[in-house]
């Protein structure tokens, strides 16, 4: 057996620990929405138990979890959109740029993710009580996009800057219009770090409480705000939290299934 | 350009006629606007007014009752014994929480640094505690932690490593259970953005040092770690500014207790704003949250500019 | 600075609600939809996650059938309640029709006028609501302040003590009716080795640990407001039941529950942990129910102790509905429809025996459907006829000396804070208030 041998077997097994350690609280969680609440409070803890529904009856009964749902979606989209259409052309713009002011900006906007929320929040609640936007998703897309729209600016920021202008150059001496390079020459080459930009908004968004709970209505709630009414006040109810967590993580997990790729990839060619 | 263009009168009339480099320029700032417009209105304004209310004594509750207190509540965080230990725990926890993320995120992004099946796999699957609503983590520790019923917390009460009362219970172990709980909610981040650092060295340079006969840790030392510095930067702004203003596990797991033992400046916040609506103490606090939040990225970002120069300079 | 409160002079308007609320009752017959008197109209209810709330939103679409106003239950864990009923009143921006209120928010409902008066349109529909039904103490506690009617009751609680009669019998012990038998027996149930414990209450900081003191405070003489109306948290009644009250928990109390609020409390006498608990009688129906409680068949409720040497002083507590004051006049009239129906004798019975746990009415008490079900029901009538609502001040301030306390009583639990110096630290907070 060779010293590589036994290092990758090392490796590997760091790693599986690791992923019993980041996976197990999670699955935990998960499992007691299928525990009748006798086997979530059994003493001494107990891993056996008979299955039940019967968490998801009651979350069903408690919410309008499609409702739930649609309002998440409906914030996480609008937040990612908004944000990556404010922020990419303005990380292209001062990338771009060869104004002194340039790099100024592009650390202004990184200090406004630095905002803690309760600052904006009780002003940025009068404000869309006079515009009238109060209570719907939009408002939530609104302020999450403020803290998104600038980070993304400042992470597309420093992957413009890694990207050689002179394909945009040679592109705009064929006649290509301004926009034209941005869009079909310079956006195509970081799609990577545009995903990751999409990850980071979208995480945001969806997981956030403190805005929505503050800003949104019945109708407009979403899963991230309801989690803790799901756990009760006076019943500690593990099992109907553990089912409506189902609503809210599934999604997302799937979604960085699928793109933790470019998650890598785009990080990968932003940070030098 | 044609000589029309050298007529500064005529660019307004005529834009395509204006020299390329103006053009650009004007390209440029159309599109750098939206997203500082946008900033300023939602995100500069509404810190403006609360930088004005953090000057009065000022209730939304009892409006009525508002009068100017100039810099009292900001004397106040100071004076304040449950204001000063809320700072001096965000610190802890900021300090600790950060420095095992990094730790552990680097040996993570170390083990995953090879491309294969097994650990882009690992990858997807680790990232999952990252995916998950903040507070949901908050209580899935509790419940997780509980002396009484808990998965981990029973056995570790019925051993008798910890207090009996649970880790989340116990006033000397508890912020250090908040700094675990943010570790295991945040190192896959870290690690992540550690893992794209190490992606991003230039191979040659590796190969080079391997022919030359560097050992392992000596590539480690020379080459690795330098050249990661920004990434490692960018995984410490990001984690220290979110850090420090953390709120939504703390405000489930312990909701600041026992005693102040595990209250935060955000904590201390929310509740001054969004419980008693005392909206002069809350921008106070939030306020002197952000400069301090400013003011150590600015280091950083001192740092980060040192390390570009250096990288770009070999 | 500008004030952010509109002058909205609403409460007037109230007075002149038309009539049509009492079709509402009257109704039994279905009638043509145009007929119904609030077709159209849809009341949104702020409603804390009690045991209630699920049940007014299965009951919502009988009263939609009724009068043709459609009713939306948002229910919200208690601080998001708080949070976000206090900004749509401040803001004046009419999120809600309908506020499920806390019983110690009552003082600052009256300070602040968030909520329709009532009291002229209880007067004017006394008969038909029966008020003499109604017990006046939860008239009075769940919406009555200084003279202000400010919500209407619809969630009577009754502190009560909960026991598990299996394991007195087996010590030998009568349910204590003192504070000084509590301790006693408290203590001779603990047998830690063998994971039982005499008694159990909340340790969690915050409002859970404040209030639970709070009555036990007032059970051994002790007191938040002095009779000058300020506050006297450091009393040395205060103190010393602080003590008492810190000894019993470490000695009989689960050690996890320094970190219980009233779920993990509930929960631990449900599984047959602890023997004694003091508790509002809203959680009481689920100690009867086998799918979540292991001491149906040892569990038995009795009036709350209270220290020899004084008379009993038991708390009342529990949930009022309040009008918006900022939204139309039809809705608050529909609103207050909405109130006179679930509050009747008829929907409010249907409404307990649907799970809610939440009385209200004298004639429940000895309704015989209810007390097959809830046999109970005569502690919570001792406790309403005779009961205390004050206990826990119902004034403006207490939101903040709730949460100093808070602060205060956990330190003492589970940390090593001194009785004295912790309850001297929050009165010095407290007096800042006034």
């Amino acid at each position: 057996m060779t010293a590589k041998y036994w290092f990758q077997a090392g490796r590997r097994a760091f790693l599986l620990t690791m992923l019993v350690f980041f996976l197990a609280p999670f699955l935990w969680l998960a499992t007691t929405a299928y525990k009748p609440s006798s086997a979530i409070f059994s003493i001494p803890p107990t891993f056996a138990f008979s299955p039940t529904l019967d968490q998801f009856r009651t979350i069903f009964r408690l919410f309008d979890v499609w409702s739930l749902l649609r309002s998440s979606v409906l914030i996480a989209t609008g937040s990612v959109i908004l944000s990556l259409a404010l922020g990419v052309p303005a990380g292209y713009a001062l990338a771009r740029s060869k104004s002194r002011y340039a790099m100024g900006i592009a650390y202004f906007l990184m200090a406004i993710r630095m905002i803690p929320s309760v600052a904006a929040l009780i002003p940025f609640y009068l404000m869309m009580r006079d515009i009238g936007l109060l209570g719907s998703w939009m408002s939530v897309v609104l302020i999450n996009s403020m803290l998104n729209s600038a980070f993304v600016t400042w992470l597309m920021f420093s992957y413009f800057r890694g990207l050689p202008p002179e394909l945009e150059e040679a592109a705009l001496t064929d006649g290509c219009s301004q926009f034209g390079a941005f869009f079909k020459v310079a956006l195509p080459a970081v799609r990577a770090g545009i995903i990751a930009c999409v990850l980071f908004c979208l995480m945001f968004s969806w997981n956030d409480f403190l805005y929505p709970m503050f800003l949104t209505r019945l109708e407009s709630k979403p899963l991230s705000v309801a989690l803790l009414s799901a756990y009760g006040t006076k019943d500690i109810t593990w099992g109907t939290l553990g089912a409506l967590a189902h609503f809210s993580t599934i999604p997302i997990v799937v979604v960085i299934l699928f793109l933790n790729r470019y998650f890598v990839q785009g990080l990968t060619k932003g940070i030098h | 350009m044609s000589a029309i263009a050298d007529h500064p009168g005529i660019d307004l009339v005529e834009p395509r006629g204006m020299p390329f480099a103006t053009r650009r320029k004007l390209f440029l700032v159309v599109m750098a606007v939206p997203v500082v417009a946008y900033v300023l209105v939602v995100g500069i304004w509404p810190l403006a007014q609360g930088i004005w209310y953090s000057l009065y004594d000022y209730n939304l509750i009892r409006p009525q009752r508002t009068k100017f207190a100039g810099l009292d509540n900001y004397v106040e965080i100071i004076t304040d014994p449950v204001s000063r230990q809320a700072l001096i725990n965000t610190a802890i926890f900021t300090i600790g929480a950060v420095f095992f993320e990094l730790a552990l995120g680097f040996l993570l992004a170390l083990s995953l640094w090879r491309d294969d099946r097994f650990n882009r796999l690992a990858l997807a699957l680790i990232l999952i505690p990252v995916t998950i609503t903040p507070l949901v983590v908050g209580l899935i520790f509790k419940g997780l932690l509980a002396a009484d019923y808990g998965m981990i917390g029973y056995f570790l009460a019925e051993w008798g490593l910890t207090d009996p009362r649970g880790l989340l219970a116990d006033q000397h172990a508890a912020l250090a259970t908040l700094i675990f709980i943010d570790v295991w909610e945040w190192t896959p981040l870290v690690a992540l953005i550690l893992l794209a650092g190490l992606k991003a060295l230039p191979a040659d340079i590796l190969e080079a040092a391997s022919v030359d006969g560097a050992t392992g840790l000596q590539k480690l030392r020379i080459i690795v770690i330098p050249l990661m510095l920004p990434a490692v930067l960018l995984a410490l702004i990001l984690r220290t500014v979110d850090a420090f203003r953390v709120f939504d596990t703390v405000y489930v797991a312990t909701g600041g207790g026992p005693g102040n033992a595990t209250n935060t400046l955000m904590l201390h916040a929310v509740k001054q704003g969004l419980e008693f609506f005392n909206i002069g103490r809350a921008s106070a606090i939030a306020n002197l949250t952000l400069i301090i939040i400013a003011l150590i990225a600015a280091g950083f970002v001192m740092m980060i500019r040192h390390a570009d120069r250096k990288a770009n300079g070999k | 600075m500008h004030d952010i409160k509109g002058n909205h002079m609403k409460n007037a308007d109230a007075a002149k609600l038309a009539t049509a609320g009492l079709l509402a009752c009257l109704m039994g017959s279905t009638a043509l939809g145009q007929d119904k008197p609030f077709s159209g109209i849809t009341l949104t209810i702020a409603a804390q996650n009690d045991q209630f709330a699920p049940v007014i939103a299965e009951l919502a679409p009988k009263f939609e059938e009724e009068t043709g106003a459609t009713v939306k239950v948002d229910i919200l864990d208690y601080g998001s309640l708080l949070t976000k009923t206090t900004a749509d009143y401040i803001g004046d921006t009419e999120g809600y029709d309908l506020v499920t209120m806390d019983i110690v928010w009552a003082g600052e409902y009256a300070e602040n006028g968030y909520s329709v008066e009532l009291s002229e349109l209880i007067e004017r529909d006394a008969e038909e609501i029966d008020v003499d039904d109604i017990y006046p103490n939860l008239m009075m506690g769940l919406g009555n302040f200084e003279g202000k009617q400010v919500a209407f009751p619809f969630a009577g609680y009754a502190n009560v003590l909960a026991y598990n009669k299996t394991r007195l019998d087996a010590a030998g012990l009568e349910a204590p009716t003192t504070m000084e038998e509590f301790v006693a027996a408290a203590e001779k149930l603990t047998d830690p080795d063998a994971g039982l414990y005499g008694f159990v209450a909340n340790g969690q900081k915050g409002p859970a640990s404040a209030q639970d003191w709070m009555q036990y405070n007032s059970e051994m003489g002790g007191a938040i407001m002095g009779e000058d109306g300020m506050p006297t948290l450091n009393s040395d009644a205060n103190v010393e039941s602080l003590k008492v009250y810190r000894d019993l928990f470490r000695k009989a109390a689960p050690p996890g529950a320094a970190g219980y609020d009233w779920g993990g409390r509930e929960e631990s006498f449900r599984q047959g942990v602890a023997a004694l608990m003091q508790t509002w009688s809203v959680g009481a129906p689920g100690y009867y129910n086998p799918e979540i409680s292991k001491v149906v068949d040892d569990v038995a409720i009795t009036t709350a102790p209270h220290s020899g040497d004084m008379a009993p002083s038991y708390g009342i507590g529990g949930w009022g509905m309040a009008i918006n004051a900022d939204v139309s006049p039809e809705e608050q009239e529909a609103a207050w429809a909405f109130i006179k129906w679930l509050t009747s004798p008829e929907i409010h019975k249907e409404f307990n025996l649907m799970g809610a746990g939440s009385f209200l009415r004298k004639s429940e008490m000895t309704d015989a459907d209810l007390l097959a079900k809830f046999p109970f029901l005569p502690v919570l009538a001792e406790t309403f006829e005779n009961g205390d609502y004050d206990y826990r001040p119902r004034i403006p301030e207490y939101p903040q000396i709730q949460d100093f306390l808070g602060t205060a009583v956990n330190s003492v639990l589970v940390g090593d804070a001194d009785p004295k110096e912790a309850l001297d630290a929050a009165q010095a907070q407290a007096e800042d208030l006034f």
